[in-house]
């Protein structure tokens, strides 16, 4: 038998398989020692994701298996964001460690690594294949950690809706995908770039295929984005699901999917972005669902009364805005979409370490927990707060120089180009939602520090989510003064993406 | 064209009526040996020996009132007999059972079909058996034949996975799915892939008796707590349809067993028919005699066996048997 | 040995059972019936593999989605004995939306398709024959989503065990 074998370059995969090794290593751990411990599988859990960072950082840039593993500057600074969003996500999970969770604490870790890892090889993946199985292993593990809580109803309720919503939306995808192949007849990324494109010029008719295909796979990767029409799942899900795991949902899950359709749109399908190329011009299309994410899941955060639902529209409105550096195609909204996430991990998973920390003292998540508790936890309020007023874009923090990197790509493209005229549009209806944003972040704001009862409830912290919070804080300032390395780092991903600056 | 298709369709005649006659007698075979072998004489009155027994009983099933319960769901219920006898009989229709032959100036094959996917055909076909079992367990709307499909189809599910790990290892010596070519490939007694692969024979000897239902496997119709299991409300002609694939099945796992592992329908001096026909013989004793000497497996035990013994053994079978390959291509 | 006008009836016909049976799945009210015509549904779909000269697939199909999954699925369904016997409707009162939106989406999907006429795949030297060239393919080019998904299924099996696991107290 005569076989040609690729060439593998195993090492530039080095981190993936030792995170993979390591989830193994966690629950054989839980397992073998009958589950005693409540806090040794999560510090584990921690530890491995530093190791796996630290490992990243050695690994050099290349390709592996013949072209179908890319390790370049856009896989690795996703992978610095999935990794920090699990680490920030485990962190605050210990709270929910010592009751809820007792018999399956490892599995819990494990699965939450296994989802990392396949965000880690989405993000390293060249090809639509092992893109479309790395979604997969992404999403699987997180059907499960949504219903972890399984004699909770909500919790229960949200795993199926995700199950469900996550199972059609990969079929939508895959059925794009096959479109793709079959006007490419390739699986490889840059392959299908230039496959596509000769055979636009040579049969001029694929325009009307090709938009089922970019239909199909923007529905498909929407779900995972959770992108207007296809957010409906959101508040329910991270309602029901374990604050932790509606966090890493929120940041981790959002960013893969973010890498996702960067990877088909901005790479595979880099040619028919431009309203010269109607009708497949797919710019527009994700445009005007960038507008309906602001409009919507602004105006919707606003009538929230569970904390959780109002960070699920919120994280709705915020994939919006991300979406508007996409659809830029230039080298600042490349970067600015990779400030964006990077800022947005801080924030948001500092206050999902926040509703974990109250929840655990409170067991609820209405906001109306949240009055008057700036006099009994001071601390805890600050943060919050800081928090939410990163999100919302309040200088000096991070979340205001990645919303103002944003808008400037949208600004810059639209001056560049006449045919993308809509790009004022664009980022002008995105600073007017930034406005009402701001009003129900700062609903919460005024609970907190304006009731005029101070609260009953004192958290109590521990000593993972502290750290949690502080990352978060430090994040925000550090990077809201002086977000040029971030910048620079994430200037590369337009060069991984064949933009030249 | 018009000859293939006459050919073919004689030599599927040919082999369905063979394997009910030898279904009857293989009924037959049973009760004779196992009386033997408990000291008793089995059936005599009927012809010389008892020969006649099969004929006797068949007419007698099919002379007896269909009884159909009232609380059954008809359609299923009637599919259900035929869903397990039909897969059964497909099995053949990869079976090598003779070498080529000419006659009338045409090659003759010895095989209804040599599919290029021979092995996976036969055990898409075997998959598809226990759906007989189930529909008969669902629709008879008995609590019985309820119990005894979820058994079967539990049991079934259970040892396929080890069932078809078990011959991964003779596919990679042989290098090829085609049971013909496997069958040329095992020309001399040494070449038998039952020496080249002794553990893979005996997992897959095991499983298919599990396969098959029957004894020590025999769960889902344990008598002694599920009346009859899956057939309980089956009567006349629908019950010696399921009674009929059984035994149609023991022949058919019998003959891949003969092919696979013990190079089919060769041998010296006898015709090759003779030869094959002789090896399934000997498995079919083999079936009975394990009946006649092992008790029944408890429940739990069965489900142990199948996934903490087997499996991690047609696991390891297959991994040796992949290096060994490898080792001898790379010397 | 089979000219086209044959593989056409043949093909129209295995069409025509996946589609009803694919819709009795979502219309039928006993959810043991609308396994057993996925079942069906699933079966047809081998045939459809083995018009397009892919017996390996075939075989595959039957072994694992007629003989593994779908029998998984009817062992759940008796082994929840409510659900076994019991009516449920598969359609709200978006009914008339989700059919109208479905019927416009077959629709176009069919005339486009039908309009486009410059499909590329990728070619293969099948020399060696179906399946070996599959074999060789999942072992050198595709070897990285082949062993992906092995990942991907201990994920998905830990996942289920947690979720199945009758919980000690």
């Amino acid at each position: 038998m005569e076989f040609a074998f690729p060439e593998y370059n195993l090492r530039l995969m080095a981190p993936e398989i030792f995170l993979f090794l390591w989830a193994l290593l966690i629950i054989a751990y839980d397992v073998l020692t009958k589950r005693k411990s409540e806090t040794t599988a999560g510090y584990l859990a921690l530890a491995g994701l530093m190791i796996t960072g630290l490992i990243l950082g050695f690994t050099g840039t290349g390709h592996g298996f013949g072209n179908m593993f890319v390790s370049d500057t856009a896989a690795k600074f996703f992978k610095i964001i999935f990794l920090g969003s699990a680490f920030m996500a485990i962190g605050s999970s210990f709270g929910i460690m010592r009751e809820k969770i007792v018999n399956h604490r490892g599995e819990f870790y494990g699965l939450i690594l296994f989802s990392t890892v396949g965000m880690m090889f989405l993000s390293s993946s060249n090809e639509l294949l092992s893109l479309y199985i790395g979604l997969e292993l992404t999403t699987i593990p997180l059907f499960v950690l949504a219903a972890f809580f399984k004699d909770d109803k909500l919790s229960v309720e949200a795993g199926i809706k995700y199950f469900i919503v996550g199972a059609f939306s990969s079929a939508l995808l895959l059925y794009g995908i096959s479109f793709l192949y079959g006007l490419s007849g390739t699986t490889d990324l840059v392959q299908m770039k230039i496959n596509i494109a000769i055979t636009h010029l040579t049969f001029q008719n694929i325009g009307v295929i090709l938009i089922l295909a970019i239909v199909l796979v923007v529905a498909g990767i929407g779900f995972k984005l959770s992108l207007p029409p296809f957010h409906q799942w959101v508040p329910d899900v991270y309602q029901g699901s374990p604050t932790p795991v509606a966090a890493f949902l929120s940041v981790g899950s959002k960013a893969a999917g973010l890498i996702a359709f960067a990877k088909i749109f901005v790479n595979g399908l880099f040619a028919f972005h431009h309203p010269d190329m109607a009708p497949n011009d797919w710019g527009r299309l994700v445009a005007l669902l960038a507008v309906a994410a602001m409009i919507l899941g602004n105006t919707v955060a606003i009538r929230q009364t569970n904390i959780k639902r109002m960070l699920g529209y919120s994280s709705i409105a915020q994939v919006g805005y991300i979406m508007i550096g996409i659809v830029a195609m230039n080298a600042l909204g490349m970067a600015a979409m990779g400030f964006y996430i990077f800022a947005y991990m801080f924030a948001n998973m500092g206050a999902f370490a926040a509703v974990a920390i109250v929840e655990d003292k409170t067991g609820s998540c209405e906001i109306s927990t949240y009055s008057g508790l700036a006099r009994t936890s001071p601390l805890l309020s600050a943060t919050f707060a800081v928090f939410l007023l990163s999100l919302a874009g309040i200088p000096p923090l991070a979340g205001f120089m990645a919303k103002f990197y944003i808008f400037a790509a949208g600004i810059q493209a639209a001056q560049h180009d006449p045919g993308l005229y809509w790009m004022y549009w664009l980022v002008g209806i995105a600073l007017l939602t930034t406005v009402f944003a701001i009003y129900y972040y700062a609903n919460i704001i005024k609970q907190m520090y304006f009731a005029k009862e101070p609260s009953p409830h004192k958290v109590t912290y521990n000593f993972p989510a502290l750290t949690v919070l502080l990352i978060g804080l430090a994040g925000l300032f550090v990077f809201g003064i002086y977000p040029e390395p971030v910048l620079h780092f994430a200037s590369g991903i337009a060069s991984s993406f064949g933009i030249i600056p | 064209m018009w000859e293939i298709v006459i050919i073919s369709s004689i030599k599927v005649l040919l082999v369905v009526v063979a394997i009910l006659t030898g279904c009857a007698y293989a009924t037959y075979m049973e009760r004779k040996v196992l009386g033997h072998m408990q000291h008793r004489i089995g059936p005599l009155y009927a012809g010389p020996y008892g020969l006649l027994q099969p004929v006797a009983d068949g007419l007698k099933l099919i002379f007896k009132e269909d009884i159909v319960p009232d609380n059954v769901e008809r359609t299923t219920y009637a599919l259900a007999p035929l869903l397990a006898f039909v897969p059964s009989l497909l099995t053949f229709a990869v079976v090598p059972f003779a070498a080529d032959v000419d006659m009338f100036g045409y090659r003759i094959t010895g095989v209804i079909s040599d599919l290029n996917i021979g092995i996976l055909w036969v055990f898409a076909v075997t998959s598809l058996g226990v759906y007989g079992l189930v529909l008969a367990g669902w629709s008879s709307g008995s609590k019985y034949s309820m119990l005894g499909a979820i058994r079967s189809s539990a049991q079934m599910i259970s040892y396929e996975v080890a069932y078809g790990l078990s011959i991964i290892g003779v596919i990679l010596i042989a290098n090829t799915f085609s049971l013909r070519e496997i069958v040329e490939q095992q020309a001399s007694i040494t070449d038998w892939f039952v020496f080249r692969q002794p553990l893979g024979f005996l997992l897959f000897i095991t499983c298919a008796i599990a396969e098959t239902n029957r004894a020590p496997f025999d769960l889902p119709e344990a008598e002694s707590e599920l009346v009859a299991g899956y057939h309980t409300e089956y009567s006349s002609m629908r019950f010696s349809t399921f009674f009929i694939s059984e035994y149609a099945n023991m022949i058919a796992v019998s003959s891949v067993a003969t092919t696979l592992f013990f190079g089919g329908w060769q041998g010296p001096l006898l015709p090759p028919i003779l030869w094959f026909c002789i090896k399934v013989f000997l498995f079919m004793f083999l079936y009975i005699w394990l009946r006649a000497t092992f008790p029944r497996f408890r429940y739990d035990q069965l489900m142990a066996f199948g996934w903490k013994v087997l499996f991690p053994l047609a696991l390891l079978n297959t991994i040796v048997t992949a290096g060994l390959v490898m080792l001898t291509d790379w010397l | 040995m089979t000219d086209g006008s044959q593989v056409g009836v043949i093909f129209w016909f295995l069409s025509f059972v996946i589609l009803i049976s694919g819709f009795m799945v979502v219309s039928l009210k006993n959810i043991f019936y609308c396994a057993l015509f996925l079942v069906l549904c699933l079966f047809s779909v081998a045939g459809i593999f083995i018009l397009l000269e892919a017996e390996f697939l075939a075989a595959a199909q039957v072994l694992i989605y007629v003989g593994a999954v779908a029998i998984l699925m009817i062992f759940a369904i008796m082994l929840t004995t409510d659900m076994a016997s019991k009516e449920i409707t598969q359609t709200n009162e978006n009914v008339t939306v989700g059919v109208f939106v479905s019927v416009i989406f077959a629709i176009s999907t069919i005339l486009l398709i039908d309009k486009t006429s410059v499909w590329r795949y990728q070619d293969h030297d099948f020399s060696e024959g179906v399946t070996v060239t599959l074999g060789k393919l999942l072992m050198t080019k595709f070897m990285l989503p082949f062993e992906l998904v092995s990942v991907l299924l201990l994920a998905a099996m830990i996942g289920a065990i947690v979720l199945a696991r009758k919980e000690r107290s």
